[in-house]
């Protein structure tokens, strides 16, 4: 029984009750749908816009002239936009590949067994994401100094890591929980080996859950500022950090042109994962973090 | 007096009729079953009764008044669902006394009744728990108790025992089935296991693609039912052409007699049944309405010994005793007690199996 | 599918496929908390300070700026918060019928999830800096003359800017979880409150508010936790002076002073331990839901 049946005839019967009732539904129905699509799409066109104007200046509410010379500069030598964007990317990159190795297993464990301590993993799981990460990465920092992990890749991504694994063993714990053991043992008992079943069975049952996941993470790295900003410590240098002096002042054209940059892969996830979106989604509601 | 009337209720999905015409009269007291294969009609139908589905034409009444106008918490008719949706945050007291709490009946009586309730469905002393603590059956009897405390109109439920396990669908069974006796609440109850119809209602509904096949008594359906589909349904597909003059119906492998209760279709050509479990071997030929027969397989069954024959171009079941030692290729005769043979409404020429015989 | 206790020889696998994630966690944040919290106290060997000292969070907490910092940061998220849910769940309730473009409107209403907040703050100075798109319009429609005349709403006393900023981002994380209920066990449960005899008021009350606040309530600590510890937005839009609590310990950890550094520890792990206690409330509430 499809609900929008239902739906038609619920307010079939609701018919005849006085028609102010609906005119009010209405009424803040379309209201709403206005603003979320204003409130949506505004301030995205207006970057998108920007970012293309050359002088637009007060009061003129549509840019004096336009021009590529915001993504000139961008891309040009005396930015370090494409070196902070190469970053951003091998460091996030880096940061969804071991959040993958470290948090599968983990996920799994908390999606398919019940074991002693479980509650204990959980609690653990789930400090991260309340407990800012800010305060523990500056506690870390000496440590990191001395490590001389700071200014480096690896440096970055482990800080990074931090935020990331919980959120991906959340994701993945759940597609674990929807996920029957008993595919896996019809194939070992037809004969295949842990590398078989794992590339026939498993991999193939969770690999949507998976890109989900992983994207996630992505998002999560790419997103982070203040954790590269310390231990980065100027050397390396990611978009956000390149990005966040235009937005104090400065460039408002290349302020824009690199937050577009910068939003990119979050448009490229919508458009990859729009298919389980029109209708509320939980998983996706784990993206609010970002 | 008729406490539901279901006059040419119909609904339609788009082009798609799924309910077609359905004509039923309910009397107050009545234990309903809507029986009949999965896409039948039959909980299109409840939900029009309840009226969280409105008719596509047709009309519904409660005692005499149309209710198809009035919205569903004003009507009275309560269901009960098949996943129990008992609410999560309430104790068991609170989700029983729910409809009274939105009736606005005063406190001191909803504990009350709450409490009689919770008696009859033996959950005495439950009412603090809370829906998570309970069993399967503890949260279906309570979803039960919740329906009745209101004292519905008429009380509906949506395959409420399939959740179940075998054990407990019994028992809660001859609980539905005792309390709503008790309180004399016209109920309809909707299902697709013939058993279940049987064992409950005073009448079944009997639903094929949104029609009407059957209305009666359990005992129809399987001594007069009225089409091949009808006894197909309840596990019977012992179906024979023959030419009928007066009470004689003429088959390829014997002539039978039949009584006079059976349908008149006048003389010509017929398809008559018999149940399974109502037939006999027999010695010979000259007994009467024995048919010949040859064995295709036996199987033992325990209680019985499961044959199945071939009868001209047709095959039987016949359920014969347990030490029954024929076997594959036998032949054997086949009574068929007079008072067991029924004729099916069913056109011979569309029923497929035609029986040559001479008619001289 | 749950499958029970290995026995004692597989016992080992559990804890292997547990022990990575856990590791970084616990060295990696665990291991900064506590390193924070000893420098905090005053322990930082590197500049040969060995004594463990509470002179640091005395400092703080009798801070006039410290108490002023907390008190904006606690506004703020509290503000932010309580604006999103009631807007969140305005729109869950809208969203959750179906009418003509319903669907694409729920899809738009989601695109805030993955686009960074800093996204977010870079749109609201567009739009709402005195010389910013807004501005201009009302200089369009001849409601002020100069850039003087628009309100200023970034770097501002109330914090509409970080507000705003936050909002945006928060409104759809709400909305999706509350959704979620009203779309996928409400419509069953209103249906059968219908038919025990409550009307729309009384299912709204008793069902769906009911239904929903479980996960309003999970939802509300992390938007709480996360708008309190928030370092960047404040930064970009938060005024000058007093910070917000993240921002003031950073700047104090920044700060080539000696005596800085446990000072911003300090603020951070006052910060910390604050999101602590929502932490502690969160599982507490995870418990009570579920059981």
């Amino acid at each position: 029984m499809s609900s929008r049946r239902d739906q038609q005839s619920l307010e079939q019967t609701g018919k005849g009750r006085g028609l102010s009732k609906g005119h009010q539904l209405n009424w803040a129905r379309w209201v709403t749908v206005g603003v979320i699509w204003i409130v949506v799409v505004l301030p995205l066109t207006a970057l998108f816009l920007r970012s293309f104007a050359f002088r637009w200046l007060f009061p003129d509410i549509l840019p004096g002239q336009w021009g590529l010379r915001a993504w000139d500069y961008t891309f040009g030598e005396s930015s370090r936009v494409v070196e902070a964007l190469l970053n951003s990317v091998g460091v996030a990159l880096l940061v969804t590949m071991l959040a993958m190795i470290v948090g599968l297993p983990t996920a799994r464990a908390l999606g398919m067994h019940d074991f002693r301590g479980k509650k204990v993993v959980e609690w653990i799981l789930l400090t991260p994401i309340i407990v800012p990460v800010l305060v523990a990465v500056m506690g870390i920092h000496i440590v990191f100094i001395k490590l001389r992990l700071t200014g480096t890749i690896w440096g970055v991504a482990l800080v990074h890591l931090i935020p990331a694994t919980p959120y991906f063993v959340l994701v993945m714990s759940s597609v674990f929980a929807n996920y029957s053991p008993a595919l896996e043992e019809t194939a070992r008992s037809l004969g295949a080996n842990k590398f078989r079943v794992f590339r026939y069975v498993t991999f193939p049952a969770i690999s949507s859950g998976l890109l989900v996941a992983s994207l996630f993470t992505f998002l999560i790295s790419w997103s982070q500022y203040v954790t590269t900003l310390l231990i980065g410590s100027g050397t390396f240098v990611t978009l956000p950090l390149v990005l966040f002096p235009f937005l104090g002042g400065g460039n408002a054209a290349v302020g824009s042109a690199i937050t577009l940059i910068f939003v990119a892969p979050a448009i490229l996830v919508l458009i990859l994962t729009s298919r389980s979106l029109g209708r509320g989604s939980t998983v996706m509601g784990g993206f609010g973090k970002i | 007096m008729t406490a539901v009337s279901i006059q040419r209720l119909s609904r339609a999905f788009g082009n798609e009729w799924a309910v077609q015409e359905l004509d039923l009269e309910i009397a107050s007291g009545e234990m309903i079953a809507l029986l009949g294969p999965s896409g039948c009609g039959k909980t299109t139908t409840l939900r029009m009764i309840t009226g969280l589905l409105r008719p596509t034409s047709g009309d519904l009444l409660f005692d005499g008044m149309s209710v198809v106008d009035i919205p569903t918490e004003r009507r009275g008719a309560a269901l009960i669902f098949q996943e129990h949706l008992l609410f999560p945050t309430m104790t068991v007291a609170q989700n029983v006394g729910f409809g009274l709490k939105m009736a606005g009946v005063n406190k001191a009586e909803i504990l009350s009744r709450v409490n009689e309730m919770l008696d009859r469905v033996e959950l005495s002393g439950f009412g603090n728990r809370k829906a998570h603590e309970l069993s399967g059956g503890q949260r279906q009897r309570v979803a039960l108790a919740r329906g009745l405390v209101t004292r519905p109109k008429v009380l509906l439920l949506d395959e409420p025992l399939a959740n179940l396990d075998a054990n407990l669908r019994i028992t809660m069974r001859q609980l539905i089935r005792s309390i709503q006796r008790e309180l004399g609440t016209t109920a309809i109850f909707v299902t697709h296991d013939q058993e279940e119809a049987v064992m409950l209602a005073d009448r079944i509904v009997l639903m094929f693609d949104g029609k009407l096949q059957q209305v009666g008594q359990p005992d129809e359906f399987y001594r007069h039912p009225r089409t091949a589909g009808v006894a197909k349904f309840f596990r019977s597909q012992n179906f024979l052409s023959g030419q009928r003059r007066g009470n004689i119906v003429a088959t390829g492998a014997g002539d039978l007699v039949v009584s006079d209760g059976v349908i008149d279709t006048g003389d010509g050509p017929v398809v008559i049944t018999a149940r399974p479990e109502t037939l006999r071997l027999s010695s010979g030929l000259n007994e009467q309405n024995s048919l010949a027969a040859t064995v295709i397989t036996s199987i033992y069954m325990g209680t019985h010994t499961q044959l199945i024959v071939q009868l001209e171009d047709a095959t039987w079941h016949v359920q014969a005793p347990p030490s029954t030692t024929v076997k594959e290729g036998d032949q054997i005769f086949v009574e068929l007690p007079t008072s067991e043979i029924w004729i099916i409404e069913d056109e011979p020429e569309s029923f497929g199996v035609t029986s040559v015989v001479n008619d001289e | 599918m749950k499958i029970d206790r290995y026995s004692l020889k597989e016992g080992l696998k559990i804890p292997l496929m547990v022990f990575p994630s856990m590791a970084v966690i616990v060295l990696l944040f665990g291991g900064g908390l506590v390193f924070g919290l000893l420098q905090s106290l005053g322990y930082l060997p590197v500049a040969g300070l060995t004594d463990f000292t509470f002179s640091h969070y005395v400092n703080v907490l009798t801070d006039p700026t410290f108490l002023r910092s907390l008190w904006v940061t606690f506004r703020i998220a509290f503000i932010v918060t309580l604006l999103s849910t009631v807007i969140a769940v305005g729109m869950a309730f809208i969203l959750r019928e179906q009418f003509p473009g319903s669907r694409i409107t729920t899809f738009v209403f989601q695109i805030p999830l993955p686009v960074p907040h800093l996204v977010a703050a870079s749109a609201v100075i567009l739009l709402f800096a005195q010389s910013g798109l807004i501005s201009r319009v009302a200089v369009a429609l001849g409601f002020i003359d100069a850039p003087s005349g628009f309100p200023v709403l970034i770097n501002d006393k109330l914090g509409v800017g970080i507000t705003l900023s936050f909002v945006w981002k928060e409104v759809p994380f709400i909305g999706l979880v509350v959704l979620a209920v009203l779309q996928s066990v409400g419509p069953k449960y209103e249906e059968l409150a219908r038919t025990l005899g409550a009307n729309k008021r009384q299912r709204l009350q008793y069902v769906l508010l009911p239904l929903i606040m479980p996960g309003l309530l999970s939802t509300w600590i992390i938007v709480f936790a996360f708008t309190f510890a928030n370092f960047e937005i404040p930064l970009l839009l938060g005024q000058t002076f007093p910070q917000t609590l993240p921002v003031q310990a950073f700047q104090e950890f920044q700060k080539p002073e000696l005596t800085s550094r446990p000072i911003g520890m300090a603020i951070a792990t006052v910060i910390a331990a604050i999101t602590i206690v929502l932490l502690v409330a969160y599982r507490r509430l995870a418990r009570y839901s579920r059981a």
